[in-house]
């Protein structure tokens, strides 16, 4: 019995130890970078460094606001990602409604097909649609952005969308029918209310999508006035000497919205139908 | 609240499972063939804008980068000539093809393998109840989340040869002498490894999780009355649940790491030693915006895909078991 005891006792102290390990791994990095956002440029290169910071200073985010166009980035990054999620969501919550509402040849076949885009690296669909870009005279606008973001956010959406109106049971938006509500309105009243969580959750995830974006930025977008985030804190990196403090502060400034977010739908994640919610 | 649901849900049905013979007398068999070729026409209709986005964004670039690769053309003026074949009797030939494909292939697959491993460990541990579980699965899928660029400079700065606090820890507990290099070319492909394992492994564990949490208990608690090993239980219960939503799992992480640009492109960038892991897709986007060739830049892209296509058929046939519960 005792023995038994002492398995049990271990089996705990290794799960402990085991979820302290993964908390450090993923929490340690975000901890340095705001740790270092906050140090004055002397105590960033101090050795040995200090976990934190003797002399908390907001200066790195003062630098930050006022000598590099950061906030222009962040309302870049909010427009198009906002942008996207409105194309996406419209085009995408009226799609899936198609996918699962109603009996027509071809609906799994069209299905299937996304599912397969879906799979589509953007590498493989970034030069060519530069390409094509340029030649309709679209390259560098946000406009091209939000069409390029749309790309790779609406296999995924149309997808997760879909999943979702299958947990809606069908009888009841066929009892408003019949009840004499037409499609529009029963849509409206039944459907809409039951599937908001799950519109919701599915624009978050495709704002972070949007929002993370790197690559068809970096091609799409020449002038600096119209970078999103991602790609204007790559820049900061090009000065000749690297001022980590800066670009920590940089960093933190870009996570909290990811983190808002974030914490907003984790929820959603854990469940069973978040499995297939994420890309990248 | 769930109640009184149930009790509309049940009420509805019952409605519906009444109204249908009155439906078909009132209308008649005539109209209700009108009817389901109206439903056919609403379908297509409410489906067609997501179909023309997927067609016009997805599908007809990636049919024009086909024709792409069999182009002469500079990346940003009009000019274009047709010269076949060229753009891949080029690539066979050159050596700067074969490397960055063969870091793609080293560096997806270690990525690959340690995700895989690293996540259905954790998944497994997340599984159990303890205090604070919630937490800490929340702060694990977190890297996931954030930005690229974030993960990109976080390591960066975690590497730096003279002020990273690795370098400063491992001097400190004795483990080096003198600075590693994280950077430079003889441990650049490590560290990158290290740092996209970190930033996608949550994606395996969050997949897996989420099929383990459907999991019968009943199974293990049989289990555990015979005395099996934790060990076996994960053999002989686990892992023939999960085994599905791993073939899905390594397919997609497959393909995302293969194809992988932003982690890799800017990890190399500003280093210095960029090209110790240009691997496939870095070196297509070079040629096309470095070189300015995007025939060729179009042409590595269809190479890229045609890899994909006969892996993920030869994937399928392998594991032919494993996709029919997947």
């Amino acid at each position: 019995m005792n023995r038994f005891k002492i398995q049990k006792f271990s089996n705990r102290l290794f799960l402990y130890g085991a979820a302290l390990l993964l908390t450090l791994q993923a929490s340690f990095p975000f901890f340095w970078m705001a740790s270092t956002s906050f140090k004055p440029p002397s105590e960033v290169f101090a050795q040995p460094p200090s976990f934190i910071p003797h002399q908390v200073t907001w200066d790195n985010f003062k630098r930050l606001f006022t000598s590099t166009h950061f906030l222009i980035y962040f309302r870049n990054s909010i427009l198009v990602s906002g942008c996207t999620v409105l194309l996406t969501m419209v085009v995408s919550a009226i799609g899936a409604y198609s996918l699962t509402r109603y009996q027509y040849p071809g609906r799994e076949k069209i299905a299937g097909l996304i599912l397969c885009t879906y799979m589509f690296a953007p590498i493989m669909i970034v030069i060519p649609f530069f390409i094509l870009a340029k030649k309709i005279g679209i390259e560098n606008t946000h406009f091209a952005l939000v069409l390029a973001f749309t790309s790779f956010c609406l296999p995924f959406t149309l997808w997760l969308m879909r999943a979702f109106f299958k947990t809606i049971p069908i009888q009841l938006e066929e009892a408003a029918l019949v009840d004499g509500a037409d499609r529009i309105r029963a849509v409206i009243h039944v459907v809409l209310p039951l599937a908001l969580p799950g519109i919701i959750a599915t624009s978050i995830f495709t704002f972070i999508l949007a929002w993370n974006d790197y690559i068809f930025t970096r091609i799409l977008i020449t002038s600096d006035e119209l970078k999103t985030l991602p790609v204007g804190v790559q820049d900061l990196f090009h000065s000749a000497l690297i001022d980590w403090g800066l670009i920590m502060s940089a960093g933190m400034m870009i996570t909290i919205p990811a983190l808002l977010f974030f914490v907003s739908i984790q929820r959603y994640l854990i469940r069973g139908w978040g499995a297939g919610a994420v890309k990248g | 609240m769930k109640e009184i649901s149930v009790q509309k849900f049940e009420l509805a049905s019952i409605r519906v499972l009444n109204s249908i013979p009155n439906f078909i007398k009132r209308r008649g068999l005539d109209s209700l063939t009108k009817g389901i070729r109206r439903e056919h026409l609403t379908g297509y209709l409410t489906i067609l804008p997501a179909l023309a986005l997927i067609l016009g964004l997805i599908l007809y670039p990636v049919a024009y980068s086909i024709w792409l690769s069999l182009l002469e053309k500079h990346s940003f003026f009009p000019q274009e000539r047709f010269v076949g074949l060229e753009n891949y009797f080029y690539l066979w030939k050159d050596p700067e093809f074969w490397s960055s494909l063969k870091l793609g292939v080293i560096y997806s697959g270690w990525t690959i393998l340690f995700q895989i491993i690293l996540g259905v460990a954790a998944a497994l541990i997340l599984n159990e109840t303890f205090i604070g579980r919630g937490l800490v699965r929340a702060i694990v899928l977190f890297p996931y989340m954030v930005p690229t660029i974030v993960a990109v400079i976080l390591w960066k700065w975690l590497l730096n040869d003279t002020y990273g606090v690795v370098n400063y820890w491992l001097f400190a507990l004795g483990v080096v002498k003198d600075p590693i290099c994280w950077l430079g070319a003889d441990h650049i492909m490590l560290s990158l490894i290290i740092m996209s394992i970190w930033q996608f492994f949550p994606f395996v564990l969050l997949s897996i999780l989420a099929r383990l949490q459907t999991i019968p208990p009943e199974l293990y608690e049989a289990a555990k009355v015979d005395g099996a090993s934790a060990i076996r239980r994960f053999i002989h219960i686990t892992l023939p649940q999960i085994r599905g939503i791993l073939f899905v799992v390594i397919l997609l992480r497959s393909i995302w790491m293969f194809t992988k640009f932003d982690t890799v492109w800017l990890m190399g960038e500003g280093a210095g030693a960029g090209r110790f892991i240009r691997t496939l897709p870095v070196y297509a986007y070079m040629r096309t915006l470095t070189y300015y060739q995007a025939g060729l830049g179009a042409a590595l892209a269809v190479i890229m895909f045609a890899i994909l296509v006969v892996c993920t058929i030869l994937y399928f046939g392998l594991f032919r078991e494993e996709a029919d519960i997947g």
